[in-house]
């Protein structure tokens, strides 16, 4: 469908319009014809060009500088580099759906089960558009040769196969296995190169708010990080009296315009939307516990729900049917996730979210059964799931659960006029303001690109169970906007709350010591699910090869990255999980402070050129001026 | 801390202002205007319209012009940076803390400044061209200016090299501005630099009534100056937004000597009923 939008020519072509723009320009201006020759001149049509999209520093400093480091070391080795950048909704736009990069540097939101890499790596993905695969990564092209298989090749399992395997292996030792044997292919594949999880750090003001740590009282012990950015973050937080506004501040501007469920571009992992749309479990230190679902009950392969009783939509509708959570909701919930044309369109639209999360159900109109469905509002259903692992089950129960009758009108009157084509039509990518869940807060209004304010849903069923923190005293939260530089001295200086979104590790610098002198306290560190990496685009001619792709992740010195640019506040990384998972061979060298997969040609931030040529040399071709060539 | 911020830089202006005024402008002149204001802003009054409906334009379009920029926008920041490469970096090396102090200082209240004293002084003048061709001037950096901002999409130098210009840097040194200068522009607006270009048309038309303004005339000259560096200096822009503003400026100026008094509004009027007389006759 999309395979070969970014193809080289393309990338040529582009370049070629810009090159032309700004030879204009320079002529114009300063008359630089020697730069404005090497940026026109012919040896671009196959010198190797590559272009590395990340987005500004105002957003994500540490994203640029790696963008920058690797971009010196590219040009060392003799690559033609640029850097593409964009704002972040463009960035996710022009990575996620247009899949129009060589290579992006930026956060993943990984996951709390290593099932995440199912929906980011799979090859069945790699043509869909979203988080999914977005790296157009598939190991069974027409390069391994169709004739008769060794007897020994056929046995080393491909990605694919270990991705499956891993849902099947149960509990236990035998999926850490398999695990490992994915981690160890995903380092020689290399369809990304991860490089570190940064430390999760926020900063609230202790005045206006009590208990941010949801340890007040009940003992529970979690080393006082926040609970950021789940749902608990936002519960008992205790406001002194006076307070009843919770002044949040966020680092993307996108949860202000746009709140659809289902975009892609959405920065934040969800958090916003998790406040207003419930999902059946919810996320609290690593586990999931029960939220919309009253009890969820593992049995070999299917998931036994019970809803709990009269949990409305903030729409109010009139009639009963409509007005509060079903198993019919449910039910269309996943359904629609796996087809956002609900069967009206030629091929089936999957939502651009959640795609790796829901795939474990493999058809929702036969494996989700309603039970009791004699009762009209049934509150019981059964899912049945193709893994045997119930981690792997339990995540597809975390996806937000959206009220049928809004959005089933919706696609109807969508897909008469709409192609729904997967991740670009109108359905997933119009803004949903105001948006209808059944979630914690209730949206009251947004101002574009400045605030956006959420109320106090006084119907939730977190406001009368007994044994459920709750959101207590505080009416409402108001999200405003700081990319991240300042976002501490407006807490420091009682504009802000506290930062709800991480803070970036500049922000950070030779603060978290410091004594503020104001009521503040500091949350974290806390274990992070992202990560950043380097995204390689399979689809194009330079990286269509594992080969080409580790080579370019032995230029980045991880050590270094992690100390200059994060100041330390950073875990590097060779594989995109944490400990428990990662076999000893790929455990970050402690000693040798070195990537043990793919280690970094020269040390300290220095390129070693000469052994980092060497090595690209045998991949690529270089021309009598050292310059590399495809 | 916007507020706060408003304030101070309001304070400050206000005192350079009045200082000002006494030093430049002159009591004479001031008696003059008080005796004449009102027939001043009566001929004035289509240019100050024309400078407020583009001053509220500019203010829809920080909003809007994002959106519409995604659409038509050309990405320019890797061709910009191809073209130049580090050569903002040059004020970095001879950075002093004195130096970053007055740049930022500069950038801040020397620009707010430079841009309101004119418009006062070329008010208190007899002649009101003038003071109808700066308003003219300032309507058409912004216009011009804005449809540029449309069309090419591009970061600064303190977004794409965020540690080479650490030293320099404005939001780094003082973190306070970045809300007063989100307030005023979006962060992928930077071609071409309006500060540059603003400030040069200042400089410009006190050349041009240096022998009114005899002191005014090296006083805006310095000032511009130091706003054109200070926005690479602070890492803000690039070298190629300042020459782009450079270019606006000129083009300005000059377009504001074409246009004014072209059209007088009065003549308009008087035409049109003159016309409309003459069709009444016709049709007798």
């Amino acid at each position: 469908m999309n395979r070969n939008s970014t193809n080289p020519t393309d990338g040529v072509s582009r370049r070629s319009v810009l090159a032309g723009a700004a030879a204009g320009l320079t002529l114009s201006t300063s008359g630089c014809i020697d730069s404005v020759e090497s940026v026109v001149g012919q040896d671009v049509t196959d010198r190797l060009a590559l272009s590395i999209t990340t987005v500004p520093a105002d957003n994500d400093r540490e994203a640029v500088r790696i963008a920058r480091h690797l971009e010196a070391n590219l040009k060392a080795v003799g690559a033609n580099v640029s850097i593409d950048m964009r704002s972040p909704s463009e960035f996710h736009e022009t990575i996620l759906i247009n899949h129009d990069f060589d290579l992006y540097v930026g956060q993943h939101p990984g996951g709390i089960d290593p099932d995440f890499l199912y929906g980011a790596l799979h090859s069945k993905y790699a043509d869909e558009r979203g988080w999914q695969n977005l790296f157009g990564f598939d190991e069974s092209p027409s390069m391994s040769p169709p004739e008769v298989p060794s007897e020994g090749a056929s046995e080393i399992p491909t990605v694919d196969e270990l991705l499956e395997e891993q849902r099947r292996a149960g509990d236990g030792d035998t999926r850490k296995d398999v695990i490992a044997d994915l981690l160890e292919k995903l380092v020689e594949m290399k369809p990304f190169d991860s490089i570190c999880i940064p430390e999760e750090y926020r900063v609230a003001r202790t005045d206006t708010f009590g208990a941010w740590n949801g340890d007040e009282g009940d003992g529970d012990d979690d080393g006082g990080a926040g609970h950021f950015p789940t749902r608990y973050g936002f519960l008992d937080l205790d406001p002194e009296p006076g307070v009843d506004q919770l002044r949040a501040l966020i680092t993307d501007t996108w949860p202000t315009r746009n709140l659809n469920p289902l975009s892609a571009t959405i920065r934040d992992r969800g958090m916003i939307l998790d406040l207003v749309y419930d999902s059946l479990l919810t996320e609290r230190d690593g586990e999931l516990e029960s939220w919309l679902a009253k009890d969820v009950e593992w049995d070999d392969g299917s998931l036994h729900i019970e809803l709990r009783e009269e949990c409305p939509f903030h729409d109010n509708e009139e009639s009963e049917e409509d007005r509060y959570v079903t198993a019919e909701d449910v039910r269309f919930t996943y359904q629609f996730l796996q087809d956002t044309s609900l069967g009206n369109a030629d091929v089936p639209s999957p939502a651009p979210r959640y795609r790796g999360r829901v795939s474990v159900i493999d058809d929702p109109d036969e494996d989700i059964v309603i039970k009791d469905f004699l009762r009209e509002h049934s509150r019981k259903l059964r899912i049945d799931v193709t893994t045997n692992v119930e981690s792997v089950a339990k995540r597809a129960l975390t996806v937000p659960i959206l009220p049928a009758h809004r959005w089933r009108s919706q696609v109807k009157s969508r897909s008469e006029t709409d192609t729904a084509s997967q991740g670009e039509w109108g359905l997933v990518t119009m803004s949903n303001i105001p948006p209808i869940g059944s979630g914690l807060f209730r949206f009251v209004s947004n101002s574009e690109r400045e605030s956006l304010t959420l109320e106090r849903n006084d119907e939730h069923f977190t406001r009368d169970e007994d044994g459920l923190p709750d959101v207590g005293d505080l009416e409402s939260v108001t999200f405003g906007i700081d990319p991240g530089g300042t976002a501490v001295d407006r807490v420091v200086n009682n504009s802000a709350d506290v930062t709800a979104s991480m803070l970036n590790a500049h922000a950070l610098k030779n603060r978290l010591d410091d004594d503020e002198g104001g009521d503040i306290t500091w949350l974290g560190p806390q274990q992070s699910e992202t990560f950043y990496h380097v995204g390689f685009n399979t689809r194009t001619g330079a990286f269509s090869t594992p080969r080409a792709r580790r080579l370019v992740s032995r230029l980045l010195d991880k050590a270094w990255i992690v100390d200059d640019v994060f100041g330390n506040h950073a875990d590097p990384i060779s594989v995109p999980l944490s400990d428990e998972w990662v076999p000893d061979e790929l455990v970050w060298g402690d000693e040798d402070d070195e990537d043990p997969a793919t280690p970094f040609f020269g040390s300290d931030g220095e390129l070693d050129v000469d052994a980092a040529r060497e090595a690209f040399a045998n991949e690529f071709r270089y021309d009598d001026q050292g310059r590399l060539r495809l | 801390m916007l507020t706060e911020l408003l304030t101070q830089v309001f304070v400050v202006v206000t005192i350079a202002l009045l200082v000002s005024i006494a030093v430049f402008v002159g009591r004479e002149r001031l008696l003059e205007t008080k005796a004449a204001w009102r027939s001043r802003l009566r001929v004035s009054a289509p240019t100050i319209v024309t400078l407020l409906a583009v001053l509220v334009l500019n203010r829809i379009m920080r909003q809007q012009g994002e959106d519409i920029s995604g659409k038509i926008g050309l990405h320019m920041t890797e061709t910009f940076y191809r073209l130049e490469g580090e050569f903002v970096l040059i004020f970095q090396s001879i950075a002093t803390d004195e130096l970053t102090a007055y740049f930022s200082a500069i950038y801040v209240y020397g620009y707010t400044f430079m841009l309101v004293f004119p418009v006062i002084a070329y008010f208190a003048l007899s002649d009101t061209r003038i003071f109808r061709r700066l308003l003219t001037a300032y309507s058409l950096n912004y216009v011009i200016g804005l449809v540029l901002y449309l069309l090419v999409i591009a970061y600064g130098p303190r977004n794409m090299m965020p540690e080479e210009v650490t030293v320099t840097m404005l939001y780094d040194n003082s973190p306070e501005y970045r809300h007063l200068t989100r307030e005023v522009n979006s962060y992928d607006n930077v071609f071409p630099s309006l500060h540059t270009s603003l400030a040069a048309t200042v400089a410009m038309f006190a050349y041009q009534t240096r022998s009114s303004y005899p002191k005014w005339f090296p006083v805006a000259i310095v000032l511009a100056v130091s706003v054109a560096i200070s926005t690479m200096y602070l890492g803000i822009h690039w070298g190629i937004d300042v020459a782009a503003g450079l270019v606006l400026a000129v083009t300005c100026v000059a377009l504001s000597t074409h246009l004014v008094d072209r059209w007088s509004l009065a003549e308009l009027l008087e035409h049109a009923e003159r016309r409309l007389d003459e069709r009444g006759r016709d049709t007798e």
